[in-house]
């Protein structure tokens, strides 16, 4: 890329952006790609079974003459215990892992950064209060506050989404806090404060760009573990209602079944598993993709 | 009045810790007139970096509390501006140059974007007109245009100071401060960036406040020189008088202590002991404990700057008229 720019010319302004740079080298992580990749398959799949399933008649639409069909041709996963076609449940139910987690963790990631950043720049009091309320909340384990929210507010999507989007306020907030109160003490800002940056502009320009890789991994790392608490309360049958196929449910509804046709909950459980993990593979290879001290 | 950039009068910082209170700046008065370069020279933790940092009106609060005293910077006093008025004055009326250019640029912006950003809050509205402003200082100060793209880390540490003092000089400012630009850098690139800060100078017009500890860079970019103990001035006047005609005994200590070309093979004479504890200085000169002329007067009392001979000096042995340091003598 040196030649490059010594070959020309012409001075021509050429900005790498940090996307591609990122990008360029997360490819040499294969961990990254194989994640990337199946998270990628996942959200196309899941899209695409929009189209090819009607939910009515092939997802929740019982079947009783084909119930607990072991997985072959004709079903891939094999029939449930109500004859639903479980490759069929299962991709159709992605969207839902997917969504409520991406959701929960989008307001977070909101009101995270909004919250962190204001508590480690200015310090003092705003701090302590800020940062108080979000011990409290980080003691309590996320499950157990998401119960409590959707029990007061009642059994529905959007109050899941809620729930969930606390934990993951109080993790992103930390996370935020943290970087702010490194970057803020640093040269460069001080620099910006002499030729007369104004604050809010050092702090959206100069201070929360450089927090943003932490976050960036965290986010990935807390979609998975996002993914698992929606599951869990669906099992425990306070998020998503019946008959949807979540994931969580549905393990719920195969572990009557666990002796005589395992894979009703094999495979949801293997979805959930799948997903995390790629998740965690492509938030450790952004970890190293995103750390300026490997820049290269 | 008018021709002088900047007039600190009587400027005294104190930080305020717990432990107590750190005398970090203690009346000091300094003058630059236009595009002239002033040297401000002494050890660390002598006050120099605080003194740069009032000018900018930034000490850091707390700690930091600027006691009384006033920074005339180009006819208006900075201290007595309100917070939105001091932003429009830094990097319009001063800019500042900061000693380590490694931690000095914004590792996740493209050094063009950062020069175009201080152009840009310095009124410039359109962003393509301040990129290619910002490809312009890159020529400036040595870098080719077509590495405006660049991210601080790939540049090395001359490069990245050449960027400092192109964000510094994009929107032509009045004063420049200069913290300490070549302590971070090798003898070589230290040579590169004086030889650039003196060219621009002539080129921009623009007078300067130039923090060291190395009397070497003092003698080759400056016009004046002040000499700074202990948060005051000792010694203030042209390059030739403070360097030919020393006068006080700290800074002939210090010019002791450096090493000559004519005559090799001499030993270096250090100065004595430590500086004094900045919580708690002496009553009377705080070079007193150290200096090897000291009597019984030095202690009594914080002597005055005054003119003695060619230029000004805070030393009351000067009040016996026969009195001559030993290099001079």
């Amino acid at each position: 890329m040196e030649t490059a720019t010594a070959k020309s010319a012409h001075p021509v302004y050429r900005s790498r952006g940090l996307a591609s740079e990122t990008m360029r080298r997360l490819k040499k992580n294969k961990g990254a790609i194989i994640g990337l990749i199946f998270m990628v398959l996942l959200v196309v799949v899941t899209i695409a079974s929009g189209f090819i399933y009607d939910y009515e008649k092939d997802i929740i639409g019982q079947n009783i003459s084909e119930r607990f069909k072991a997985p072959g041709l004709e079903y891939p996963f094999g029939t449930d215990q109500v004859g639903r076609n479980i490759f069929a449940r299962v991709i159709y139910g992605a969207r839902f892992s997917l969504a409520i987690s991406a959701g929960a963790v989008a307001i977070g990631l909101v009101v995270g950064i909004i919250l962190g950043s204001i508590a480690g720049f200015y310090g003092g009091l705003v701090d302590d209060i800020i940062m108080r309320i979000n011990d409290v909340l980080y003691a309590i384990p996320n499950i157990m506050i998401a119960v409590v929210i959707v029990s007061l507010l009642g059994t529905n999507t959007f109050n899941l989404l809620l729930a969930l989007s606390v934990s993951a306020t109080t993790t992103v907030s930390r996370v935020a806090r943290a970087s702010v109160m490194t970057i803020r003490g640093q040269e460069f800002i001080e620099a910006a404060y002499a030729i007369g940056v104004p604050t809010w502009k050092i702090i959206l320009k100069h201070i929360v760009p450089n927090c943003l890789s932490p976050i960036i991994v965290q986010t990935t790392l807390l979609i998975g573990t996002t993914i698992i608490a929606t599951s869990s309360l669906s099992f425990l049958g306070i998020g998503v209602p019946a008959p949807a196929p979540e994931w969580g449910a549905m393990l719920s509804e195969g572990r009557d079944y666990m002796r005589s046709a395992g894979y009703i909950c094999v495979i949801p459980g293997f979805a959930i598993m799948l997903t995390v993990l790629a998740l965690n593979l492509l938030g450790d290879g952004l970890r190293d993709a995103l750390d300026p001290k490997l820049k290269k | 009045m008018t021709e002088n950039i900047l007039e600190i009068r009587d400027l005294v910082v104190h930080y305020e810790t717990d432990e107590g209170c750190v005398q970090a700046v203690n009346n000091i008065n300094v003058i630059i007139g236009k595009k002239t370069i002033l040297g401000l020279v002494g050890e660390t933790g002598a006050g120099k970096t605080t003194t740069a940092l009032s000018i900018l009106n930034l000490v850091p609060n707390p700690p930091g509390i600027i006691k009384s005293g006033s920074i005339i910077l180009n006819g208006v006093d900075v201290l007595k501006l309100p917070p939105k008025k001091m932003e429009e004055v830094r990097g319009n009326d001063v800019a500042m140059i900061f000693q380590d250019p490694m931690t000095a640029l914004n590792p996740v912006m493209t050094i063009g974007e950062q020069i175009a950003e201080s152009v840009m809050i310095h009124g410039e509205r359109s962003k393509e007109k301040a990129l290619n402003r910002a490809r312009e200082m890159l020529e400036q100060v040595g870098i080719p245009a077509s590495r405006s793209g660049d991210y601080p880390h790939q540049l090395s540490g001359g490069m990245r100071q050449r960027v400092v003092i192109a964000i510094a000089l994009a929107c032509n400012p009045k004063l420049l401060i200069a913290d300490e630009p070549t302590t971070a850098l090798d003898v070589t690139i230290q040579a590169q960036i004086l030889e650039l800060i003196k060219e621009l100078n002539r080129k921009f017009d623009t007078s300067m406040l130039l923090i060291t500890h190395d009397l070497g860079v003092i003698a080759d970019v400056c016009d004046r020189v002040a000499v700074m103990y202990a948060g005051r001035i000792v010694e203030e006047g042209t390059l030739e008088e403070v360097f030919n005609d020393t006068l006080h005994p700290y800074t002939e200590g210090l010019f002791n202590s450096l090493p000559n070309l004519r005559k090799r093979g001499e030993e270096l004479v250090p100065i004595k002991g430590m500086m004094p504890d900045p919580m708690n200085l002496p009553k009377g000169c705080a070079f007193a404990p150290r200096c090897p002329y000291t009597i019984d007067e030095c202690t009594e009392a914080v002597p005055e700057l005054k003119k003695i001979g060619s230029h000004l000096v805070a030393c009351r042995r000067y009040e016996d008229k026969n009195f001559r340091l030993r290099r001079n003598s």
